[in-house]
């Protein structure tokens, strides 16, 4: 007779659909207590040597074996490697049985870093119209704007969320507000009181509510533009509106009650509510407001300091004299962190401004436009765009690339292309991903950087 | 029917869905109903928690998870309802402890039920915005059992009992009560306070109210605030043992208001042991339990400190102002001294040397040294004391100490330069009469008058001690280069340079010709030495030692001042000498010369001279007499000149004036320094400005202020504004 030995307490046996495992409490004390296995192992139950192990002791579970002995690997060593043989799909549904979903996605892709960034794959889309703009959700799924609708995806990809209109109005711009909502912001429909801005619910696409825009006592319609929000302080949401009269400028809501609390209004001769770009500055709590050729004119950046009503920051290109190779500023954010708001222009040159000082000049980067030169696509062009991860990466997209940019100097250190689909339309870092749209084919695609080294 | 007969063709749509069994849900449920049963029966060791998790991912699965939860949310319902009525039916002690072996079995089953369900509670809940299925548990015990109206109050009111009990002394179960409160606490911050803490702080508002009303009716001050004390560390204790840590500020206020604030001015002014008895008795640990207890409350110190302050100026007014205190201004100043350490030690003991206390100690004593204008004489004669007499034996450390305490008194003062000129007098009368004990002493208060006045003041001080050192090595030199002078006379001359010393009408007097003959000498080997300086002598300063034998043979060696000698030395040629004589011969000012003949003729044991006729005072018909039959049982005779060691009124209305006289170059260098700065500026601020720089040093008069302007505009420094009078303008 074999004398089991002291360790084998620890040891537990289940026949998972008619295979047998062998494990350790250990190992599944990995899932958590909030998962199915937890239970197993608590007192209340009292599973461990009751009635439902006997029979050899084993514990019994009807489900999938494959996907079983996948979810223990898992658990066992944090790897998720899933065989040719097993969906994806199927994979995720036995994950979620067992409450080990965030477990999966979390083992699935490692850590954001522009320079180790690689295709994973592309989804194509069904929607009719050119793609406006795609956002990342901080758990790693999207959402992609076409038109007048909004396609939201969660982390798994595979399946897609009801989608979202907001009174089937052309779509602005997205903004996620948490993992679960989104807001989107819309054109106005004449005297309709249609379109402007709303918050919705992911899972079930409800229209939660909407924000509203209100001038001397009177709700006014009006149409949404770029979008930001901020946490610190007080979870705010900021948008560029068009009303129907004087009330170009920026809206501010509370982002829980959908409530407005604020509204800076444009001043002559400068511009607020056409922006294509707005950024909260959390350290100078200023938001950055950038409205940029072709929409307007001009170009004009400003730093907005709601407390004060001020605008302690601005630039612009009016009367500006007009250089031979007509630097026209495209995009720009600011990179607080370094005190510059950085610039790019069709060439995908990159320049800086000083936030320190106000009413400076562009300093371009020497960069050479040479690599671009001759390569530009015959089709419609896509102006270039930027972004930034919290690392210090800088992002730009031009036609079907996007350059990595780090350091200091913002030196270009990787590119990323996939020929297919034609040129980027819009880009989106979240999640632990980057997101790419494309122009033409109504398809995106997503880019994933692998899980630590084994070794 | 109709439609088959009429042969018509229906297109039906193609159902692509799989129908279950339509039975399916309820089975399931009943399933999972029959378990949820099981588990609060405690009897849930039959279940299968594989079959029980997978039916209920299932019904989710399959879109029954609105039947899941309604069915949850009725079946527990139900059960809690059982429970209710089992609780309510528990009697007296056992309700409690019925409660709370209810809720712990609830949340075991609570926690075995979400078990189950978790699938439901991950993805079911959140999407459609249900309470997850652990509040939900929560919610329902809130509302079925504690605000169940058969429990709510009955609960309430228990708990209120015991925690009366144990204020009145009693031994409760302190450990079922944590169970319950936590239970309250558990159900949302929200039910506790609204449930319970609400009520508790208005019961324990009214028990404080009446029972502070019953101690303040019979105790004294210090034994009403120990049993405050006391109240107050039960309910900190009462917070630590079994309420929320959020409680504490609130319960202790109620103790704070209904306990100290709303008594706290009866306590503070209570007869025979209110706050001024603590003082008076130096009741260290009522005072510090007074202390703290008012610092709880809004403006608690502030009436303690106005009380103090209030009886500090009180009794100080009546120090300085009492003319019984006036006569002995050392026991003056050791008075003041000895009020300071009083309050010193109480504020270190009992108000953890509270900041805003050791100001308004200060202020007080400020306020009250400042009423009587002699302060800073007073101060003066008591370092003049402590300097000649007062530090022997002593060691070098206390001197210290003693020296600190006056210059903290000096600091107080407003009229710090009167202080000074008085000090410079009495050093100089010290330094000449060689009375001073320790040469340290002196130097190191002068290093603190240094720190506290500038250098401006002591040097002049300074140059005294130089004076001093000096003169012995001129009467060193002097008395070598005259070797011929070893017999007769000796002189001893202390050359003080002008300006240092504080200056005095100087009454030269006819010397005798021993001595002038020597003083002439002195004079030319002096003026030999240091040339195109001048020597004048201050005859009134100086003193003697004369050697004197009387009717019997007995031989006496006397002390006597300068004038003393030159009269006596009369009386070596004379056998009577009438007042005129004396007069004429001296040429001593009046009243020196009445001064100097009443102590050789009038003073007990000192009476080296008679008089006719016999009186205590001297007259202008009076005749002296060498007294033969004078006899003393010492050898050397000090002769002390009758002089008040106090200032006699004119002599004070004198230094006074001499004050006034320094300060006019003193306030209008303010005033040419504040105006070269500004160039334009109105009175009323030239005023203030002026007053304020010179604040350190004495308070000026606005008066005195404004005249200096005018001398300083008739000098030319300033001139008036042309169109606005009240404007100066600086004249560079």
């Amino acid at each position: 007779m074999i004398v089991a030995a002291p360790a084998a307490k620890d040891r537990v046996k289940f026949n998972v659909g008619g295979r047998i495992f062998e494990t350790t409490s250990t190992t599944l004390a990995n899932a958590g207590r909030d998962s199915f296995f937890g239970p197993l192992f608590d007192e209340n139950w009292d599973l461990k040597d009751s009635s439902q192990s006997v029979g050899g002791g084993e514990f019994f579970i009807d489900r999938n074996p494959d996907c079983f002995a996948v979810v223990l690997d898992l658990l066992r060593t944090g790897d998720l490697n899933i065989p040719p043989n097993i969906p994806e799909r199927l994979l995720y549904r036995e994950a979620s049985f067992y409450g080990v979903l965030d477990h999966v996605r979390s083992a699935k892709w490692g850590p954001f870093d522009g320079n180790r960034l690689r295709y994973s794959k592309s989804i194509s889309g069904t929607a009719p119209g050119d793609g406006t703009a795609i956002r990342a959700a901080p758990d790693g799924g999207c959402a992609v704007a076409h038109g007048s609708i909004v396609h939201v995806y969660d982390w798994m990809l595979s399946e897609e969320h009801p989608p979202l209109t907001l009174d089937h109005q052309r779509v602005n711009d997205v903004i996620w507000v948490d993992p679960e909502n989104l807001a989107v912001s819309a054109c106005e429909r004449l005297g309709r009181g249609d379109g402007g801005l709303g918050l919705f619910n992911k899972t079930s696409g409800r229209l939660r509510f909407k924000f509203q825009v209100t001038h001397d006592n009177q709700v006014k319609s009006f149409t949404a533009g770029a979008l930001a929000t901020a946490q610190n302080p007080n979870h705010r949401i900021f948008s560029s509106c068009k009303g129907r009269s004087n009330e170009y400028g920026i809206g501010v809501w509370d982002q829980f009650t959908g409530k407005q609390v604020d509204f800076f209004y444009e001043s002559p001769g400068w511009s607020l509510g056409d922006a294509d770009r707005l950024q909260w500055l959390e350290e100078r709590n200023c938001l950055l407001v950038a409205t940029l050729f072709p929409r307007k004119d001009n170009c004009y950046i400003s730093l907005l300091d709601f407390r004060t009503k001020d605008m302690v920051w601005s630039w612009s290109d009016v009367g500006a004299p007009m250089t031979v190779d007509e630097r026209r500023v495209r995009d720009g954010i600011a990179m607080e962190g370094n005190n510059a708001i950085c610039v790019v222009n069709e060439y995908e040159d990159l320049g800086f401004m000083d936030l320190r000082m106000n009413g400076g000049a562009i300093r371009w980067s020497s960069r050479s436009r040479l690599i671009m030169k001759g390569r530009m696509p015959d089709d419609e062009p896509c102006y270039p765009k930027l972004a930034l991860h919290d690392g210090g990466q800088l992002f730009s997209s031009m036609n079907d690339c996007i350059s990595v940019f780090c350091g200091p100097d913002m030196v270009m250190t990787s590119r990323l292309r996939r020929g297919y689909g034609g040129s980027i339309c819009d880009f989106s870092i979240g999640g632990d991903r980057l997101f790419a749209l494309h122009s033409e084919e109504n398809v995106f695609d997503v880019w994933e950087c692998p899980p630590p080294p084994v070794i | 029917m109709s439609n088959q007969k009429k042969r018509n063709f229906q297109i039906e749509a193609f159902k692509h869905r799989v129908v279950v069994d339509p039975k399916y849900a309820d089975k399931t449920w009943k399933v999972l109903e029959h378990a949820i049963h099981e588990i609060y029966n405690h009897n849930a060791s039959g279940l299968s928690f594989e079959e029980l998790y997978r039916n209920a991912y299932n019904m989710v699965l399959h879109k029954f998870g609105e039947k899941l939860y309604s069915g949850l949310v009725s079946t527990m319902t139900s059960h809690l309802k059982e429970i209710s009525k089992a609780i309510e039916a528990a009697q007296g002690e056992s309700f409690l402890e019925e409660l709370n072996r209810k809720w712990n079995d609830h949340n075991k089953a609570l926690q075995m039920i979400r078990d189950i369900l978790m699938y439901m509670d991950r993805t079911y809940i959140p999407s459609n915005h249900k309470t997850p299925v652990h509040e939900l548990g929560l919610n329902l015990w809130r509302d079925n059992i504690v605000r169940s109206s058969k429990i709510q109050t009955r609960l309430l009111n228990t708990l209120l009992d015991l925690v009366h009990r144990e204020r009145t002394g009693e031994v409760i179960d302190r450990g079922l009560m944590r169970n319950i409160i936590k239970m309250l606490m558990d159900l949302g911050s929200a039910v506790y306070q609204e449930d319970f803490e609400k009520h508790f702080l208005e019961v324990s508002a009214e028990f404080y109210k009446v029972e502070s009303q019953k101690f303040i009716e019979c105790c004294d001050c210090g034994e009403y605030l120990k049993k405050a004390e006391k109240r107050l560390n039960e309910e900190i204790e009462r917070v630590t043992h079994y309420l929320d840590a959020k409680s504490e500020i609130k319960i202790t206020n109620v103790v704070e208001k209904e306990m100290i604030a709303n008594h706290m001015l009866r306590l503070v002014h209570m007869d025979n042991s209110g706050l001024v008895n603590m003082l008076l008795d130096d009741k260290y640990d009522d005072l510090g339990r007074m202390y703290n207890l008012c610092r709880r409350v809004p403006n608690g110190l502030l009436t303690i400190r106005e009380v103090m302050t209030s009886h500090l100026r009180e009794t100080g007014k009546q120090l300085v102002t009492d003319p019984e205190r006036l006569k002995d201004p050392v026991e003056f100043v050791q008075r003041l001294l000895d009020e300071k350490d009083k309050y010193d030690s109480i504020i270190n003991k009992a108000f953890i040397n509270d900041k805003t206390f050791q100001n308004a100690l200060t202020n007080s004593f400020e306020y009250f040294i400042n009423l009587n204008a002699r302060s800073p004489e007073f101060i003066s004669l008591f370092v003049d004391d402590k300097l000649r007499k007062g530090l022997k034996g002593v060691s070098e450390e206390d001197v210290e100490i003693i020296l600190d305490k006056v210059m903290m008194l000096f600091r107080y003062l407003q009229e710090k330069d009167v202080f000074e000129k008085y000090y410079k007098q009495h050093l100089a009368k010290r330094l000449l009469s060689g009375k001073t004990v320790s040469d340290d002493a002196e130097r190191s208060l002068i290093v603190k008058l240094k720190t506290e006045c500038g250098y401006q003041f002591t040097s002049k001080l300074e140059g005294m001690f130089t004076d001093m050192k000096t003169s012995q090595d001129t009467m060193q030199g002097f008395y070598a280069s005259h070797p011929e002078l070893g017999e007769g006379p000796t002189l001893v001359v202390q050359v003080l340079t002008t300006g240092s010393w504080p200056t005095q009408p100087s009454a030269t007097c006819n010397l005798p010709s021993e001595m002038s003959a020597l003083c002439e000498k002195f004079r030319s080997y002096y003026l030999g030495t240091h040339t195109g300086r001048r020597l004048s002598w201050q005859t009134n300063m100086g003193n003697a030692d004369m050697k004197a034998s009387f009717g019997k043979g007995q031989k006496h060696e006397l002390n006597v001042s300068t004038y003393q000698m030159c009269v006596l030395m009369l009386f070596n040629n004379a056998e009577r000498l009438s007042y005129k004589e004396i007069e004429q011969a001296t040429e001593i000012p009046a009243p020196e010369l009445k001064r100097c003949l009443q102590s050789m003729a009038c003073v007990k044991g000192k009476n080296v001279l008679r008089k006719e006729p016999m009186s205590k005072e001297i007259g202008e018909e009076d005749a002296f007499f060498v007294n033969d039959k004078f006899s003393s049982k010492f050898y050397k005779v000090k002769i002390g000149t009758v002089v008040a060691q106090k200032e006699s009124e004119p002599e004070k209305q004198e230094t006074r004036q001499r004050v006034e006289e320094d300060r006019k170059p003193q306030i209008e260098a303010a005033i040419v320094r504040i105006m070269k700065s500004r160039r334009v500026l109105d009175h009323n601020n030239l005023i203030s400005e002026v007053t304020k720089q010179l604040q350190q040093r004495f308070l000026p008069n606005p008066t005195e202020i404004k005249k200096r302007i005018e001398s300083l505009i008739e000098r030319d420094f300033l001139e008036r504004d042309n169109v606005d009078r009240k404007l100066y303008r600086y004249l560079a």
